[in-house]
């Protein structure tokens, strides 16, 4: 496989290389991709990584990254983070002092990804996130952070905005503990408050339980009209059932990681179905997502490999803008690739085409138009509600 | 690549110093402790918090850390004076998982699961960063072998044979005069003080401490370090510790030169190959690499 690869890779630059130097003598760029393949994040990583090794691919075949050596063919180095900071260190060590790698990108767990930063800022390293702490873009990082989950502020707010619309009023707020419990449940206090609601009763529960009883008691005492399950997988699955039991007949809103395929093989319709789900989305109906959904063929793309193919690409186009590959010259290019009035691009071939005509390029991803604040953050994401009617989910609303 | 080698290398360094607190009261005192990862916590929040909120000078709060875990360790010897064996494994181990729970929930005081970054290091910031590597890595292994001397120091003297006295026969020792409780308290502060130390120096190094770096795996890491080390016996405590590290780190590379494996099988087969690893080494060598010399003489 890899030598088909570096076959359309010589193709692609014998249409593409500056100067005319051969593809093959030039250095390799390497990239390191650092998602969680084994422990609480294992579900996801696999699928990010994917995702990112198929950017990669592409990007070979167009050429590589154009330099004025010539192209430099793209590699990445895999390591895990165990979904553990310590385990997540060390991985990033490796990836920085042996490989050598000019960006970082996939991390998942927010804690990995605190612990990881301060390493990739002091070696001048940029490192791409789907973390979603407030905290993360709050750090000192010198611009080397680029996140392109929206932080938990920004989907708390879009959620109350949504739940007032919808004429919520009595909102009960069951989070699992996490780096955003508090901070969700000060936004969404605020916003209630604001408008003449009220959050009824905050829970935080420890998601290692195996059952909630006492929780969902005192959700059913507040008679409110919906409950927020600001948690995961696991832990919303058993409390899914332990309302349905209980009686509960209100609204039921969660992220749409804590409620997926996987809740509907657990659970019977009946006990799923009226639950709402929010994420933010990635943008269905752009050429980028639907380029990753024939790429994974028959399963589900989820939010997470949405954003890891941006990073690659994000990553890719900024050193092609820059001629450069390091670190540096990749923090400093992403913005210029991303806002302005550049031709939209959707994927790295195009980018890399325009990039090597001189074009100004504006990359718009599978995960969103992939324009960064001057924190990291990134801007205008699109939410989208759907509801569970007899196991499946239907979109509601995208806003 | 040489950062990398003197990044592990102060990992091997903090984990040696863990297997050596771990070895006082386990090796020599026979009393299990599983809620290393609990008092490596301690130590770490403590000093992290005392430097950061409070602005407290480094040393300060790493001997202020370093006491918050013996403090904490006499407590709970106190606490678990009567039990043995695998109910002391079953305290312990809910120990450290309150610890860590604490540091989740109690977020006026630690931040809850976001954590406490921007610990300061000695001399971070005004060197390059793999100078700050190796002024670490000196801090670590000179802490490595001041505690190696000292802990030597005590398993050889009078205080030393009567902890081996308690881990062979609490009786005989009681019966021929030895306050058991008092010796047991003060080994397992003791140990609890060094796993305090270790922590202090990790926040430190890492600039940064989240209750997810000290689940259980930490402690099973350093148990496994100990046992692989030789129970007792304090050089395989600093040997099974580098064992450990050099098995984690080095099956990255080895896992990564089998061609055709999909990086998540890599993962998986990193994981297996220690385990792996350490089942033979338990199976074949069940005394450990460097096993404790001798149970009467003192030798060095």
């Amino acid at each position: 496989m890899m030598r088909i690869g570096r076959r359309a890779a010589l193709l692609g630059t014998g249409v593409f290389a500056i100067g005319g130097r051969a593809f093959a003598q030039a250095m390799p760029v390497t990239f390191g991709a650092l998602p969680p393949l084994t422990g609480a994040g294992g579900p996801y990583g696999p699928a990010m990584l994917r995702a990112i090794q198929a950017v990669v691919e592409e990007a070979n075949a167009a050429g590589g990254i154009p330099t004025r050596q010539g192209g430099r063919p793209i590699r990445v180095v895999a390591e895990d983070d165990q979904t553990n900071p310590d385990a997540g260190v060390r991985s990033a060590r490796k990836l920085i002092d042996v490989d050598r790698v000019s960006a970082v990108m996939g991390t998942w767990a927010s804690a990995v990804t605190t612990a990881v930063a301060p390493l990739c800022w002091e070696n001048r390293v940029p490192l791409f996130t789907v973390s979603g702490a407030d905290s993360i873009t709050q750090l000192p990082h010198q611009g080397y952070v680029f996140r392109t989950q929206p932080n938990s502020r920004l989907q708390v707010t879009t959620a109350t905005d949504w739940l007032l619309a919808q004429g919520a009023r009595r909102v009960f707020h069951l989070a699992a503990q996490s780096p955003f419990a508090q901070s969700s449940q000060e936004v969404m206090a605020e916003k209630l408050r604001a408008a003449g609601g009220s959050v009824t009763g905050f829970v935080i529960y420890e998601r290692d339980k195996t059952a909630f009883r006492s929780e969902v008691d005192q959700l059913l005492r507040s008679r409110s009209d919906t409950v927020l399950l600001n948690g995961y997988l696991p832990d919303v699955t058993i409390l899914l059932r332990e309302l349905y039991r209980a009686g509960f007949d209100g609204r039921k809103l969660t992220f749409a990681y804590a409620a997926n395929q996987r809740t509907f093989e657990a659970l019977p319709n009946e006990v799923t179905n009226g639950l709402i789900t929010f994420q933010p989305s990635p943008d269905m109906d752009s050429g980028a997502f639907r380029r990753l959904q024939s790429r994974f063929g028959g399963t589900e793309v989820d939010p997470y490999s949405a954003q890891t193919t941006d990073h690659a690409a994000l990553a890719i186009l900024a050193a092609a803008q820059a001629g450069d590959a390091t670190g540096v010259a990749i923090r400093d290019h992403v913005r210029r690739i991303t806002g302005g009035e550049g031709e939209k691009v959707d994927n790295v071939t195009d980018g890399l085409r325009a990039i090597v005509a001189g074009r100004a390029v504006n990359y718009e991803g599978a995960s969103g138009p992939c324009d960064f604040d001057e924190k990291g953050d990134i801007r205008g994401t699109k939410f989208r509600f759907e509801v569970a009617e007899a196991g499946r989910f239907r979109l509601l609303q995208m806003i | 690549m040489d950062a990398y080698l003197a990044a592990m290398l102060v990992f091997a360094g903090l984990y040696a110093l863990m297997a050596l607190g771990l070895n006082l009261a386990w090796g020599l005192a026979g009393m299990v402790n599983l809620g290393l990862a609990g008092f490596v916590a301690v130590g770490a929040y403590g000093s992290a918090l005392l430097t950061v909120r409070l602005g407290w000078p480094m040393p300060l709060g790493i001997a202020a850390g370093t006491l918050l875990a013996a403090v904490a360790g006499a407590g709970l010897a106190l606490l678990v004076a009567r039990l043995r064996g695998d109910y002391l494994a079953i305290v312990t181990l809910g120990f450290a998982e309150v610890i860590r729970l604490i540091a989740s929930n109690e977020t006026w005081l630690t931040n809850g699961t976001d954590g406490i970054s921007g610990i300061p290091g000695p001399l971070r910031g005004a060197v390059t960063p793999q100078q700050f590597n190796l002024v670490l890595l000196g801090l670590v292994w000179g802490s490595v072998g001041l505690v190696f001397l000292l802990s030597a120091r005590l398993s050889h003297s009078p205080f030393g044979r009567v902890l081996r006295a308690l881990r062979e026969d609490e009786e005989v020792a009681a019966v021929a005069g030895k306050p058991v409780l008092a010796f047991r308290v003060r080994a397992f502060a003791l140990g609890t003080a060094i796993c305090g130390l270790a922590g202090a120096l990790y926040a430190h190094y890492n600039g940064y401490v989240a209750p997810d770096g000290f689940a259980p795996l930490l402690t099973i890491y350093i148990v496994l370090a100990l046992t692989a080390g030789g129970g007792g016996s304090m050089r395989g405590a600093v040997a099974g510790a580098v064992l450990v590290i050099v098995l984690l780190e080095g099956t990255r590379f080895l896992a990564g030169a089998i061609p055709g494996l999909a990086p998540v099988q890599h993962a998986a087969l990193r994981e297996a190959s220690v385990a792996l690893a350490l089942l033979l080494l338990l199976r074949w060598r069940q005394q450990g690499l460097i096993p404790e010399r001798t149970l009467t003489k003192a030798a060095p």
